[in-house]
């Protein structure tokens, strides 16, 4: 009850000491009667007295609840779309948090912040021991072991001492003996780079690599050694950062022609356990023709993706595939469709998949 | 008589049910379980969703808030105690992220982006292509109905963002007055007087149109 309207009131009001009341008076508790259960029953009772008797206040009350309805009726509906962008945002957020929080819970085990940060003195200490054994053992660590008068030739390369191995298109000459394939399989990958071309010729990549000593392999995706890391990356699958097997799926697009780079990009697809890349492998596939694999892809990710975005963009890239004849209209793919129009969960894939049906045409045999 | 006790019982009971499933979904995520994390999300994201974007009407600034909620979930969730229901603590992040958001874009109104307007070409999606057939579809009554919700978005714009925050909790997240306060971090006597000032002024703004 407001408190304003007790405190006039002075104790005990009886039926005509209500309906006397001033009207601007009732307005708190005709807000509170109609914004719904917030009145106590003995206002409920009061009030319900007052508007038997008061047409102004029943006309308010009337217009409170005509706004309220207005107001419901022009309220925003988040979408299906909307709804499986926000979730794959916050999967691929929550996959750089993880390994964040790995590197921050590897940094605790070393530094332990919540024990040092009351003693400043110890701080002061361990942080003097830290730099003196960095800049004592760095330097041997790093070394390079081959030739010290080498020339750098990996220019780009934020390593302390790499072997740069030139792709086909590449001129640089190699700093130290070329890994062989078993090393570029068993590296581990510590970034890619790309840098666009200006042209229309491929972007250059770059991969520096974790081997027996770090290693960086330049090129375009064009180039074999440069193609065989990212093929490799995305068959590792979770072994590599997300992040990274997005930067590959990337480089890859532009072969998604080659048939290897194809069924790599169809494995991602089905297998990785990141939303974003899969969604990324989709994309890359989109347009890579009319093959059943890939053709399969789509239906299997429409199907039993469990992320509403990646089954998004296969419908998307399956209608693309109809409209331009690319799809057969045989039962498989008719009844995939019609069991997604049927029961997907999400509106814009059921009507997606009905498009796609129409999109099939006369061909659809219903 | 018998059967509504009956009944209340059975609604008791599951909601009891589904209370110690939610808390073992939470003991799970906590222990660092990612997939018991996305099953959290997905009971409760729809109406994260839908409550950032009726405060801030923009699809984009409505991603963040909720992408920023439930990150912060995420970083916090080991201090879920169970003091409370996961639903209001959840709830009391998101109202957070959401008036931190409604500050921040009072304060840079000029830095925001326009709104893509069809009639300028802007992005149309797949439901936009889809034939009216409510009636909408009279081009009269549509144009009518885009005026009078273009008023609506203007008068809650003029409400301050814990006076939209009551109002949209009140009326469309069916909260009490008491749970806002809880969840605003005061009191249920301020949220009311929040809500009295929100009715005021849209009721003031509407009536121009009336």
């Amino acid at each position: 009850m407001n408190r304003d309207f007790h405190s006039d009131a002075g104790g005990e009001m009886n039926d005509q000491d209500i309906a006397m009341q001033p009207c601007a008076e009732w307005q708190p508790l005709l807000i509170l009667l109609a914004a719904g259960d917030e009145l106590d029953p003995a206002d409920d009772a009061r009030l319900a007295a007052h508007l038997q008797s008061c047409s102004e206040c029943s006309a308010t009350l009337a217009r409170e609840e005509e706004i309220l309805a207005l107001l419901a009726e022009h309220r925003n509906e988040p979408d299906a779309a909307l709804l499986a962008e926000c979730r794959a945002s916050v999967e691929d957020a929550l996959d750089r948090e993880e390994e964040g929080g790995w590197l921050r819970r590897s940094l605790g085990l070393l530094v332990p912040s919540s024990w040092l940060s009351p003693r400043p003195a110890w701080s002061a200490a361990v942080l003097l021991v830290i730099g003196f054994s960095v800049g004592v053992l760095a330097p041997r660590l790093f070394r390079h072991p081959a030739s010290p008068a080498a020339p750098d030739n990996s220019s780009a390369s934020n390593l302390a001492s790499s072997a740069a191995i030139p792709g086909t298109t590449s001129n640089e000459a190699p700093a130290s003996p070329v890994p062989t394939s078993l090393d570029l399989h068993s590296a581990d990958v510590a970034g890619i780079s790309v840098f666009p071309s200006g042209g229309e010729g491929p972007a250059r990549v770059e991969l520096q690599l974790r081997a027996q000593q770090p290693v960086t392999v330049q090129g375009t995706v064009d180039d074999d050694d440069v193609k065989e890391v990212l093929l490799d990356i995305l068959g590792k699958g979770d072994r590599i950062c997300p992040d990274i097997r997005l930067d590959a799926v990337e480089c890859l697009r532009s072969r998604s022609s080659d048939p290897e780079v194809r069924s790599a990009l169809c494995h991602a697809v089905r297998g990785d356990h990141n939303a974003a890349v899969r969604l990324k492998a989709l994309e890359a596939l989109n347009g890579a023709g009319s093959q059943e694999m890939v053709r399969q892809t789509l239906l299997d990710a429409l199907v039993s993706d469990q992320n509403p975005g990646v089954r998004v963009e296969a419908v998307n890239a399956l209608r693309n595939m109809a409209a331009k004849g690319d799809v057969p209209s045989d039962d498989h793919t008719l009844s995939v469709l019609r069991d997604r129009m049927q029961k997907d969960p999400n509106t814009y894939i059921r009507l997606q998949s009905a498009a796609a049906i129409g999109d099939l045409g006369p061909r659809a045999k219903f | 008589m018998g059967m509504s006790v009956a009944l209340e019982g059975d609604a008791r009971q599951a909601a009891a049910v589904k209370l110690a499933e939610e808390q073992a979904l939470v003991r799970k995520a906590q222990s660092g379980d990612r997939l018991a994390f996305e099953d959290l999300v997905r009971r409760y994201d729809r109406d994260v969703l839908r409550l950032a974007l009726n405060l801030v009407h923009r699809p984009e600034d409505a991603r963040d808030i909720y992408q920023e909620s439930f990150l912060r979930v995420y970083r916090n969730l080991h201090r879920f105690r169970f003091e409370c229901s996961f639903y209001t603590w959840l709830y009391r992040i998101v109202t957070n992220v959401a008036l931190d958001h409604l500050r921040r874009r009072t304060s840079h109104r000029e830095d925001q982006a326009p709104v893509p307007d069809e009639a300028e070409g802007g992005m149309r999606d797949f439901f936009d292509r889809q034939p009216e057939l409510s009636a909408a579809a009279n081009p009269e009554k549509r144009l009518l109905g885009q005026e009078l919700g273009a008023h609506i978005q203007e008068a809650m714009k003029r409400l301050s963002p814990r006076e939209r925050m009551v109002f949209e909790m009140k009326h469309y997240q069916g909260l009490r007055l008491r749970a806002i306060g809880d969840l605003l971090g005061t009191s249920e006597e301020t949220a009311k007087n929040s809500l009295f000032r929100a009715t005021r002024k849209l009721r003031a703004s509407l009536d121009a149109i009336r």
